[in-house]
């Protein structure tokens, strides 16, 4: 379960900074591009489009790292086994609530396959399906963290439970 | 009823513990089950809540903070604080406050100056004979300056929702981000008087020097991201991309405290971060859609003004709330779910967007310092080894200092919006 977890994080980890190195990348040729000749057109959607994906990937890792805030003043203050007992309803709702919504994520997919990107040109399916990839994710994220505190193996808390930015 | 299910389900949510985030989205996905609406309108709300240009740039300010507070400015910036400030009575409480706005120029994350500045300065202050719980309740409280000065992610936030240009809201939050730190060094001062806090030597120009030059490279991000914003020649993103990629060579090669192997899991730590945040303004544009399409912010609006319509009190109970929310509530979630209703209520007596969304922000600020859940409170806490409560007694002065604050920038609107109206001209 441990391994499984682990791989899980390191696929998400892995799209999350292939898309913020896509947005990075992007937006230098933009600047680049401004600068020495002119700025090519696709640089901004493609920017966009990565952000997107940055989500897609990166909001299952978040719920790993506790970058998802949540406020645990009440469940974490009562007695005995309900902060355990509150963690795994909070898991067991993430994932029926991400779960419920492939189906329709799916069908928000294929509407963007009548649409295609005005400057690359791009099947807006392929853009739509960042939401898919972000429910998915975010389904399997809860699955495991479940798994995880019914086989022991996780006590259900982020890393960092103080992971926020502000 | 179905209004009653959306709020049950959410405060239900909050509740057990769910990230907020979820919550919203839960909370939206229960009104429209109990509608007999099609669940595809939270992807497509989702998905056209995350693809803005104004959060494009919140990764690259993210990185661009990260990675110079992994490159080793934390004690540059202490050092040329204490040149500065260090001779005044107090001396390391008031270096305390001055590197806390120095820092906030470069990443604008509370939490990662009061972990950052606290990890220094609480130790050194402890040694120097200042009481712990004082010198936590000084840390704490001046961190809050950091998401005033720009940059700052809860005002490109607001930005986003009030529909005002990134720039603007940057520049806006300058002037209100002074005022408090500057509140906070008198502050600091009336206690070490009171108290008999020591203060250092002049340590001279030639030290002045060295360590302006020392902090140079850290301190030169804040004027290369407020320069770009004002030049018009780059956008907010483009700033933001340029100054992590600054951020990099200074750390790395200037500084030479930046492990090149370190920076992979900076960025992909500051993608997920930033995804967090993302899937907040996800769901927050879901539950938002359904407020809008409810008439929430009107019905809010209009039953406040058949109340009063004096502009003096609106403020005030707008404040009161804000402040009661973010006592409970983390900053960004609370301002992606209040800030359009009260937005209306607010135009509704002729309060700008603009100064509404900088007195909304350092209202939110407050309740970083506050109990329950003030997370740079803990932070601090945790760093000088003491529990809460005598933290929370130490803050208290800083808490006045902080309300004062924010009452004047609440109903001077020139503190927000004059250096804005310059870039107007």
């Amino acid at each position: 379960m441990e391994a499984l977890i682990r791989l899980l994080r390191m696929l998400m980890r892995i799209g999350t900074g292939l898309s913020f190195l896509i947005l990075i990348g992007a937006v230098t040729i933009q600047v680049v591009g401004r600068t020495f000749a002119g700025s090519p057109v696709w640089t901004e959607e493609l920017t966009r489009f990565a952000l997107l994906y940055l989500a897609g990937f990166g909001t299952g890792a978040a719920l790993f790292s506790g970058d998802l805030v949540n406020v645990d003043l009440v469940s974490e203050s009562l007695p005995g086994r309900w902060p355990w007992l509150m963690r795994l309803l909070s898991a067991t709702l993430v994932l029926i609530f991400a779960a419920l919504l492939i189906g329709s994520a799916w069908r928000f997919t294929s509407i963007g396959a009548m649409q295609t990107s005005p400057a690359m040109a791009l099947p807006m399916n392929y853009v739509h399906a960042s939401v898919l990839v972000l429910l998915t994710l975010l389904a399997a994220a809860a699955a495991l963290r479940v798994a995880g505190m019914v086989t022991g193996a996780s006590d259900g808390r982020p890393e960092n439970p103080l992971g926020e930015v502000e | 009823m179905s209004l009653a299910i959306l709020g049950l389900t959410f405060v239900f949510g909050l509740v057990i513990g769910m990230p907020v985030a979820i919550t919203l989205g839960l909370s939206s996905m229960a009104y429209l089950l109990w509608q007999g609406m099609p669940l595809v309108v939270i992807p497509q709300k989702m998905y056209a809540g995350m693809d803005s240009f104004v959060l494009l740039c919140i990764p690259g300010f993210i990185l661009a903070g990260n990675l110079m507070n992994g490159g080793g400015i934390t004690g540059r910036i202490i050092r040329f604080a204490q040149a500065i400030v260090g001779w005044i009575r107090g001396g390391l409480a008031q270096t305390n406050v001055a590197s806390s706005m120095l820092f906030g120029g470069i990443s604008g994350t509370a939490v990662a100056d009061a972990a950052s500045i606290g990890g220094m300065m609480i130790p050194g202050m402890k040694r120097a004979g200042y009481p712990a719980d004082f010198s936590a309740a000084v840390t704490a409280a001046s961190s809050t300056v950091g998401p005033i000065i720009p940059p700052s992610v809860p005002m490109i936030i607001v930005g986003s929702l009030a529909g005002i240009s990134v720039g603007k809201m940057f520049i806006a939050g300058a002037l209100p981000g002074l005022l408090l730190g500057v509140a906070m060094m008198v502050t600091t001062y009336i206690i070490a008087r009171r108290r008999d806090f020591p203060r250092q030597p002049w340590q001279g120009w030639t030290e002045l020097g060295r360590a302006f030059l020392g902090a140079f490279w850290a301190l030169a991000m804040t004027g290369l991201i407020v320069g770009g914003m004002l030049s018009g020649y780059v956008t907010p993103t483009e700033t933001a991309i340029v100054a992590s990629i600054y951020a990099l060579v200074v750390g790395a090669f200037v500084y030479r405290e930046l492990p090149l192997t370190k920076v992979p899991s900076i960025v992909v730590d500051s993608a997920v971060s930033s995804a967090g945040i993302l899937a907040l303004v996800g769901t927050a544009n879901v539950f938002g859609w359904i407020l809008v399409s409810e008439q929430i912010p009107q019905m809010i609006a209009s039953a406040v003004l058949s109340v009063t319509d004096n502009k003096f009190l609106v403020i005030l109970l707008i404040n009161v709330v804000l402040l009661i929310v973010g006592m409970f509530m983390e900053t960004i979630a609370a301002l992606i779910i209040l800030f359009v209703p009260l937005m209306t209520l607010a135009q509704g007596v002729g309060i700008e967007p603009l100064h509404f969304a900088v007195f909304a922000v350092l209202n939110l600020m407050i309740g970083l310092t506050t109990p329950p859940v003030g997370v740079c409170m803990f932070v601090c806490a945790n760093i000088a080894r003491l529990p809460l409560a005598p933290v929370i007694r130490a803050l208290v002065p800083y808490l006045v200092t902080n309300i004062i604050v924010l009452l004047l920038v609440s109903y001077i609107p020139a503190i927000s919006t004059f250096l804005p109206s310059l870039m107007d001209k």
